[in-house]
This record gives C-alpha cells, structure tokens and sequence, in this order.
C-alpha cells in the first residue's frame, strides 16, 4: 500500500468515526465517548490535512502534473523534440534529470523555502490561466536562474573543464552570464515551433 | 457569549458534518493530478476541515464554561456539584 493508500484508509477511518459522530453525539457524555471525539474530530481530521498536503506537494513535483495545464502542453511537448539542441528535451530524453520530476528539477530554487514559493507562484498562475489571460509566450519571471543549472553541473568535470565554461566560471556562478544566453545553450523550450519539429518517439 | 446557548452535541454535529464534507472533497482531489486539485485540497478542504477542529474545540471551552454557568449558587461555597 503506497503513501496515497494509506491517506485514503486514513480518510475512509475518520469519515467512519465522525459518522458514528455525526448520528450519536450523545456517546460524548462517556469517558471513551470523548476520547473517541478527540480522536475523530481532532487528531484524525489533522492527520489528514498533514498527509494530503504531503501527498499533494510530491504529486505537484511530477511532469504529469505540470503539463496538465492547457498553456504548458506545448511545453510538455518540447521534451519530445528529436534535436540535441534543445536543452530541455535532451535533459529528459537522456534522463539528466529524472523524467517522472522533469520540470520540477529544472524549475524549483532548492532552497529550503524553495517548494513552499513554487507554491506560491503556481496558485499565481493558476489564477492567471482561469481568471485571467495567460500571455501568449511564458517567461519565467526574474529570469532564468544559473544555480538552478549549477546544483547538478557544479563540480562536473565536463562542465569544470569545457574551455568555454573556464573563462567565464565567476560569472557563471554569479549569474552574471546566463547559461542560456544568446549563442550559449539558448534553445530551451522554443514551445511556440514545436508543431513544426520532428519528434522523438520513444521505443520507435 | 451567544454560543454557549447551544448544546454541545450542536456543536459536535457541526463539527461533523464539516470535517466529513472535507475529508470528501481531500478523496476527490486524491483522484485528480491537476493543479487545480492541489487547489481544491488547499482551500476548501482544509478549509472545511480545519474549521471543523475549530469549532470542536470551541465546544470544549464553551461546554466547560456553561457547566460553570450552571452550577449554581453553591459553586460559592464551595459545594461544588462535580461537572460530568
């Protein structure tokens, strides 16, 4: 029984127990009656809450997740781009980063506060995508961060040592110079031609 | 204070309903991997869920002071009736 199982048994128990509740209130005036009230309609209910928040904050860090949104389909699309230039879609399709957590470990701060603004920006843009109008092109607000490239490429002899990276290291690590700057690695996404671009199909 | 009128079976029932409302609505976001689950599950059922604590709680404090309120004039001399 996996973690969303047992959430659900958790739920299932205290719907039972409220119920029983809900219908006798009266068996509160016993002793084991207001134990079973403590139980049922405090702690039950607040274990709940924490699991399904831990369960929703794991399940929010998934692929799936991210391109279930209407305006990042083309996106999800782009990591099938059959072309080594394109960042995003190399990364997922040679399993740079795990391709189940794609978007996440590209676009999360992996600060400690980090999943708890990610948060936060996503109910921005879940506001955006119903209740407003969402922009033509996506960009991320702020730009694009070099540390989050340089969690997984820092220390990595094929980025330490690459005669281009050299030069320009502090200002790599200073997010002076992005990585994905012009004439850099500057194809990342490019969601609005993906209709126009071969795509890879896995297995075929 | 104006709640302390109702009986604290009210107040269970109340709490009842509104924690088995929220729990219902986590069991459908469960089902769901959409952002507006997460949604769902943040605002309205911990919402639901959350008040339903509250207000069972809130029926502890007012049940013990309305059983204060009712003890009478012997709760000041001290032959106090022992609150069940």
């Amino acid at each position: 029984m996996g973690s969303t199982g047992i959430l659900v048994a958790l739920i299932v128990v205290t719907i039972v127990l409220t119920t029983v509740l809900l219908v006798r209130p009266a068996i509160t005036a016993g002793t084991t009656g207001k134990i079973l009230a403590f139980v049922a309609l405090c702690v039950l209910p607040a274990l709940c809450i924490e699991a399904g928040m831990s369960t929703h904050m794991q399940r929010s860090e998934q692929t799936q997740f991210c391109v279930s949104c209407h305006s990042m389909t083309t996106h999800g699309q782009s990591l099938y781009v059959d072309d080594p230039t394109y960042l995003a879609a190399q990364h997922f399709q040679n399993h740079r980063v795990s391709p189940d957590m794609a978007c996440y470990a590209c676009h999360t701060d992996y600060t400690i506060y980090g999943p708890f603004k990610d948060k936060l920006q996503g109910v921005k843009r879940i506001y955006i995508q119903y209740l407003s109008t969402p922009p033509a092109n996506i960009h991320i607000s702020g730009g694009y961060s070099n540390l989050q490239c340089l969690h997984c490429h820092a220390g990595a002899r094929n980025f330490e040592e690459n005669p281009v990276h050299q030069p320009m290291m502090d200002s790599l690590t200073t997010n002076q110079v992005s990585c994905i700057s012009s004439g850099c690695h500057d194809t990342v996404h490019n969601a609005s031609a993906v209709g126009q671009l071969k795509m890879w199909r896995p297995g075929q | 204070m104006k709640f302390g009128g109702l009986g604290i079976q009210t107040f269970i029932r109340i709490a009842s309903v509104l924690i088995i409302l929220g729990v219902a609505v986590e069991l459908v976001s469960l089902r769901w991997v959409h952002p507006l689950a997460f949604v769902l599950f943040a605002f309205v059922a911990v919402s639901l869920i959350g008040l339903g604590i509250l207000i069972y709680l809130a029926s502890l404090v007012l049940a013990v002071s309305t059983t204060g309120d009712n003890l009478g004039p012997n709760a000041k001399t001290g032959n106090q009736a022992v609150p069940r």
